[in-house]
């Protein structure tokens, strides 16, 4: 029974990807799609309000600059609904504070959704609805859109990365629209509700009266789970029967957070060749496979694990969701066994195996050059890429996109303890127990994730402001690095020879899963070992 | 720079508006209309109904404080805190107190969950999850099965 849990979990997320892997690579290229006139005819719809030539195409600044500029309007919005709450319309509740306001909005538009709410008990419906719904499809596609422009810079000579306003669109209107749809309908049938009241009263069987929250919870929940994103309609999130009603909608969800990240090797390889996409997949699934054995190797709950799920069923949702940087849960984390819980820093640590959507497979092109180099130092070889020679600034730049997660992680992990912020909520005396979920507090603001052990013990002034700044800078930095690698390849030369060092095949698959491992382990192990291990 | 400020934020100010409008408002507007008129049990949150009065919603735990009842999880054992739902071992054993109180035979009540596990599976497409008992569809069930033995718990505050 588990193993057919399994195996349609990963069959139909695969088999997903492989659909919209080529369509994704049509998008990208900008090849007829299916329905292509009609979609042409309201996309110029749109872009002749929103102003802009859907021929221009952008540098990499220029792109960098609007996606910052569109996701830091967007940010606007959401602070606005979350302060100003109590004075619009569906439901309203107190506003949230300044800094718990600021935290949740740097937590959506960085599609990390880092909770330090309950949204069922202080979000209004509109807040819900208008605020963190459209927030959740602005962040998934402004990820996929970089990775649109990433992976353009590699097609050929002055390609174009394209324009950021035109691939913004196109995502949302073509790809996560259309999917959340449908997704969301079929959440509904399996039990999810979706209804603008925010409570209803019922009376029990014995007479009482119950009062359960309730709201538009599967038009939420579809896009939560298909955009990374990971921010509940609940406090708790997808172990709540109403965000997550049956094991059918959990395997349902487990599919709809795998399937664009696994798309994306799936277009890379039509675009860039079918040997390469396949390896960077494989490369993927060896490190989510890791994962997942981990999740399964131990039994989890049941304490903190909701039983229509149990222990296969809980380990298989969590390794998904972190794997994918969704950071949604389907249990407590500390209802989870040790050894998931080491899966879970496995994925956040990586963030490419496979990563949040587009965003995960910049980062496994980043380790692909690190690798590169790497191999190219102990054979002696010039590395390239695609043909292209990789300068000294490339490795420099993709280094520091990788420095910059323990960078985030580590500085203010120690930062919370010689502030005595993380002993003020987690008590004075410090465990490996509670080390960990220090440590994975950060490290899931730094991946994006958005999955956490605090909660709402960690909306204090310290925690909102410090979690907020790792957040964007776990965002935007590696976004502009990556952007810039992308805009100084676009304007490379090509030369048509053999690859010093072949980028595809068995051989390839190996030694960029095992140097993953390495730099991770080697940056982290110390860390684990303080926490996570010695649970 | 005039003009690249108004190149950058006019449009950026735009499509913001626009993906307000349309992923804020009308996506959640239009699932909520779909949902209300054709699938209005699960829309409102899978209502239970009995004897044309509403008696919880079959996703969410309610306590009972009568041993005749089957109980639920304490709230803090499980991941949501509303967990509906236990496994057929916690169902089984709970089975012998209920026999006592209600006088109800014990394979009576074996085979009510029995047939609450079945309904469950079915519901899972059989292999997608574990097998578990619905505590307040299967009290439900009781009070149908046996109205008599159930008739002061089900009226106390209730009314007819």
């Amino acid at each position: 029974m588990d193993i057919v849990i399994l195996l349609v979990v990963l069959v139909g997320s695969l088999g997903l990807a492989v659909v919209f892997g080529r369509y994704i690579a049509r998008m990208i290229i900008y090849e007829k799609r299916p329905l292509e006139k009609t979609l042409g005819r309201v996309e110029n719809g749109f872009y002749k309000i929103i102003g802009v030539d859907k021929y221009e195409q952008m540098t990499w600044k220029q792109y960098t600059l609007a996606l910052i500029v569109t996701n830091a309007i967007a940010a606007g919005f959401l602070l606005a609904v979350l302060i100003y709450q109590n004075n619009l319309p569906l439901s309203p509740k107190p506003g949230l504070s300044l800094d718990l306001a600021f935290n949740t909005a740097a937590s959506f538009v960085t599609n990390t959704n880092l909770q330090h709410y309950a949204g069922d008990q202080q979000l209004s419906i509109f807040s819900q609805m208008v605020g963190l719904t459209f927030l959740m499809f602005v962040a998934p596609a402004s990820g996929m859109a970089a990775a649109f422009a990433f992976i353009r810079g590699f097609i050929r000579k002055e390609f174009g990365l394209g324009n950021f306003y035109v691939d913004f669109t196109r995502i949302i209107l073509t790809l996560l629209l259309p999917i959340a749809f449908f997704s969301a309908l079929l959440l509904l049938f399996l039990g999810a509700p979706q209804t603008l009241d925010p409570t209803i009263t019922v009376g029990t069987l014995q007479g009482g009266n119950q009062t359960i929250t309730i709201g538009p919870v599967a038009s939420l929940e579809s896009i939560k789970d298909l955009g990374s994103n990971g921010g509940g309609f609940f406090g708790a999130n997808s172990a709540h029967p109403f965000e997550n009603p049956t094991g059918v909608s959990n395997v349902f969800e487990c599919i709809l957070m795998l399937v664009i990240p696994l798309s994306f090797p799936v277009a890379y390889g039509h675009l860039l060749g079918k040997g390469r996409g396949i390896s960077i997949l494989a490369a993927m699934l060896i490190g989510f496979g890791v994962m997942l054995a981990l999740g399964f190797s131990e039994q989890s709950g049941p304490t903190g694990l909701e039983t229509r799920f149990g222990s296969f069923g809980s380990a298989l949702f969590q390794e998904s969701s972190i794997a994918t940087n969704t950071g949604s849960a389907n249990a407590s984390l500390t209802g989870m066994s040790p050894n998931a819980v080491i899966g879970l820093f496995l994925g956040m640590f990586v963030q490419a195996i496979p990563g949040a959507d587009g965003a995960g497979m910049m980062m496994m092109i980043i380790f692909v050059i690190l690798t590169l180099f790497l191999v190219g130092l102990m054979v002696g070889k010039t590395p390239e890429f695609m043909s292209m020679k990789i300068s000294p600034r490339d490795v420099k730049l993709a280094a520091f996109v990788f420095l910059i997660h323990p960078a985030l992680i580590l500085v203010p992990s120690v930062l919370a303890y010689t502030t005595e912020s993380a002993q003020s909520i987690l008590g004075e005396q410090t465990t490996p127990a509670t080390f960990t979920q220090v440590l994975y507090e950060y490290s899931s603001a730094a991946a994006n994730n958005g999955s956490d052990y605090l909660g709402t013990s960690a909306n204090t002034p310290f925690w909102n402001w410090s979690t907020m700044a790792v957040m964007l800078l776990g965002r935007y930095a590696p976004f502009v690095l990556m952007l810039a690698i992308a805009g100084s390849f676009t304007l490379r030369d090509r030369k048509e020879v053999v690859e010093p060092i072949k980028t595809s095949g068995f051989l390839f698959v190996g030694v960029l899963s095992i140097m993953v491992f390495v730099l991770t382990v080697l940056t982290f192990f110390p860390f684990l070992i303080m926490g996570p291990f010695s649970m | 720079m005039r003009t690249i400020k108004s190149k950058v934020f006019s449009p950026a100010i735009r499509i913001v508006v626009l993906m307000i409008i349309t992923t804020g408002v009308a996506y959640p507007l239009l699932i909520t209309a779909i949902g209300q008129t054709t699938l209005p049990y699960q829309s409102n949150g899978s209502q239970v109904v009995l004897n044309g009065k509403v008696v919880g919603s079959e996703l969410i735990a309610q306590n009972f404080n009568s041993t005749k009842f089957f109980q639920p999880r304490n709230s803090t054992d499980s991941g949501s805190g509303v967990d509906p739902d236990i496994t057929p071992n916690m169902a089984i054993s709970q089975i012998p107190v209920i026999s006592n109180a209600t006088g109800i035979p014990v394979n009576a009540l074996k085979t009510l969950v029995e047939l609450d596990i079945a309904k469950n599976k079915e519901t899972n497409a059989l292999v997608f999850a574990p097998d578990y008992i619905n505590v307040l569809n299967l009290n439900v069930e009781l009070v149908k099965q046996y109205p008599e033995v159930y008739a002061q718990e089900v009226l106390v505050k209730g009314g007819t």
